[in-house]
């Protein structure tokens, strides 16, 4: 099933969830300057779902880091909900980054011999949440994924799927604005990927902003909008034509 | 009322990132027990050895303040030897020694307060009995001497002023004495040769114990009288010369200045004029206190000197393996910083966990300290008193030591940048 592509309207634009400007990155390496991030200005709004594409190198993950608050350009700024954020401090970016934005990784990144409910539990730690309250989000969160007959299991017991299903339920405790996925589906195989594609569908769908770094077009195309790098420039930044909606491939798979 | 709110949620925050700090502590502590295992060994040695090395230096000070005041307190000793009063007997002096019975007589009409006192001539003695033999140390004084001691007989009598006047052959044995020559049959009235003279057991005196190996059981009272004439008249300068005499004061009087009436008789009698050696030298319990607590504390201090080192190569090991672990751990610190964790959190959680791994291994030492010193003092007679004091010191040390040496790779971890932090593999 294809979604025409549309334009957005202007006052989304207006107020944007992320903008950069002029940003940059550049590394030395061996004595050559390597420009990771190469002059790139977009504005990605509320409600978007965005896949950021490009080859190993093209630093589409530079990119990512820099919005999630992770790295700090070398030149260049990232308004997140309109506010600049070169001038925040450590702390505050720390604060930023706890309340605004969920990140999901390729490698899952939950730490061993942790449950899932304490897994799940540790962004709130940061909020400075009580014990308690922390427990029935995060169980409340797991049972979303639907992982409820898996709260008290360590990585360890857990399948590849479950394993990224906790890290998004970690992702959206703290209930942020934004969704930073970077090669979500990297470490998995094809219908396990499905299953998260369909959950960031559904995620996108109550209003988070999902943005997906990847190199695969299949993974692409479950976008509303495609934003592609090379040697750290946008090529390409396009509206999907012919989206692929997980919801309905999952169901065909299943 | 929102400010109230606030602190109050900030307060929680506080106590429950603490509460979280201790958890991920002892979850990251258990995963490499081993390693947590001897890390804390070093601290466990540190403050066990620092520990003991206290609690001997207390226990050496109390046993010789016990053995001082168990002989008898508030109390003054008089010694036939020159004297400048500055401390210790001075460098170059022809003065000789003198000490008298007229004297202590003369202190004892002039000087306020005296409880008792008591002249001393002491030898060391054979005593011989049909069953058996013994040796001791015999002092030869006067009824007085029971009241500056404390330690009057419970079987027989003590000497009188009778005895004195007489130079009576009697003596009062010391509870060992007694035993070493007549085992449990009972010695009053019994005939004893002492060194060859017959003299008949009177009385023996109470128990009082031994303190540092130091028997007071292991004693014999004669007269003085019967002592000068019979042993040790030939060895003194004049006929009413004394080696030694004690004045005890009463307890609500003043030790200091009772010590400074007795010098002022004796320097009137001896005509000493003020900055003048004089020929007898006063020295009160509170000073002999003094002197062996000074003494035992340069000793506590070399021990706990020593000691320190030990615990020192412990704090050095927490910091190694504090390194090691946020080196390891440096994914992890990368992950909760992307997840919202600030400099101060990550500092946190590696100080706790140095904390732990000190209070730990230093709650261990403490126990094996405490549990060593009652053995030494059970079995090694000799006082090592791991006090409430010195137990909590040694806790706080060791969260101390925690903090200094897990401090470095907190602050090194809390340092790092997020994104460097999440891409190690």
């Amino acid at each position: 099933m294809a979604t025409p592509a549309t334009r957005r309207a202007p006052d989304e634009l207006a107020h944007p969830l992320v903008e950069t400007r002029g940003l940059l990155k550049t590394y030395n390496l061996g004595g050559e300057t390597i420009h990771a991030v190469d002059g790139v200005s977009l504005k990605i709004a509320r409600g978007e779902y965005v896949a950021i594409m490009g080859a190993s190198g093209s630093g589409k993950s530079t990119f990512m880091n820099m919005i999630g608050c992770l790295d700090v350009p070398t030149a260049g700024q990232v308004l997140i909900d309109g506010t600049p954020t070169e001038s925040m401090s450590s702390d505050a970016l720390a604060s930023l980054r706890n309340a605004k934005i969920g990140f999901v990784f390729q490698q899952f990144n939950l730490l061993a011999r942790t449950s899932s409910v304490d897994n799940v539990a540790v962004p709130l730690i940061y909020a400075g949440i009580g014990t308690a309250e922390r427990r029935e989000r995060a169980t409340a969160k797991l049972i979303d994924m639907g992982l409820g007959e898996r709260l008290l299991n360590t990585p360890a017991k857990l399948s590849g799927g479950q394993q990224q299903r906790v890290a998004i339920a970690r992702a959206l405790v703290t209930e942020p604005l934004m969704l930073l996925a970077d090669e979500p589906t990297g470490a998995l195989d094809t219908k396990t990927s499905a299953e998260i594609m369909m959950i960031f569908e559904q995620l996108n769908a109550q209003g988070i902003t999902v943005i997906v770094v990847t190199h695969e077009d299949e993974i692409a195309d479950h976008a509303k909008r495609r934003i592609e790098f090379r040697d750290g420039k946008v090529i390409e930044d396009r509206l999907v034509e012919n989206r692929n909606i997980a919801t309905a491939h999952a169901t065909e798979i299943a | 009322m929102s400010e109230l709110e606030d602190n109050s949620s900030k307060g929680a925050r506080f106590l429950s990132s603490w509460g979280v700090n201790i958890s991920i502590a002892l979850t990251a502590l258990r995963t490499n027990l081993m390693r947590s295992i001897l890390t804390m060994l070093g601290v466990l040695i540190g403050v066990f050895a620092v520990t003991l090395a206290v609690a001997v230096g207390n226990g050496a000070s109390d046993a010789v303040t016990e053995t001082i005041n168990r002989f008898g307190s508030n109390m003054a000793i008089l010694v036939p030897a020159p004297d400048d009063e500055e401390g210790g007997p001075p460098r170059r002096s022809n003065i000789r020694g003198r000490l008298t019975t007229r004297d202590l007589a003369a202190i004892e009409n002039e000087v306020p307060n005296i409880r008792a006192l008591a002249p001393q001539l002491r030898q060391q003695l054979d005593l011989v009995v049909a069953g058996g033999n013994s040796s001791t140390q015999a002092v030869g004084t006067t009824p007085g001497y029971g009241q500056v001691t404390s330690q009057l007989a419970d079987r027989g009598r003590y000497i009188s002023t009778a005895d004195v006047r007489s130079s009576a052959r009697v003596i009062v044995l010391g509870r060992t004495v007694a035993q070493d020559l007549f085992g449990e049959f009972d010695p009053v009235g019994e005939t004893v040769r002492v060194d060859n003279v017959p003299f008949t057991v009177i009385g023996v005196l109470e128990e009082k114990g031994s303190t540092l190996g130091d028997d007071q059981d292991d004693t014999m009272i004669m007269p003085i009288s019967t002592m000068r004439q019979r042993f040790v008249g030939d060895t003194l300068p004049g006929p009413d010369d004394l080696q030694l005499a004690f004045v005890a004061f009463r307890e609500d009087a003043s030790l200091t200045q009772g010590k400074e009436d007795i010098v002022n008789v004796l320097k009137d009698r001896y005509r000493v004029k003020p900055g003048e050696v004089t020929p007898f030298t006063v020295r009160t319990t509170e000073e002999f206190v003094e002197q062996s607590n000074f003494v035992t504390g340069i000793l506590q201090a070399v021990l706990v000197s020593i000691a320190s080192i030990s615990l020192l190569v412990g704090g050095i090991g927490i910091m190694n393996i504090m390194l090691v672990s946020v080196t390891e751990r440096t994914r992890e610190i990368g992950l909760r910083m992307a997840l919202g964790a600030r400099r101060s959190d990550i500092r946190n959680q590696f100080l706790v966990e140095a904390a732990v791994l000190c209070v730990f291994g230093g709650a261990v030492g403490l126990v094996l300290a405490w549990l060593a010193g009652a053995a030494l003092t059970a079995y090694a007679e000799f006082p090592v008193p791991v006090g409430l004091g010195v137990a909590l010191s040694a806790i706080a040390f060791s969260a101390f030591l925690g903090l200094v040496f897990g401090g470095y790779p907190a602050v090194r971890a809390s340092r790092l940048s997020p994104i460097e932090a999440l891409r190690t593999e």
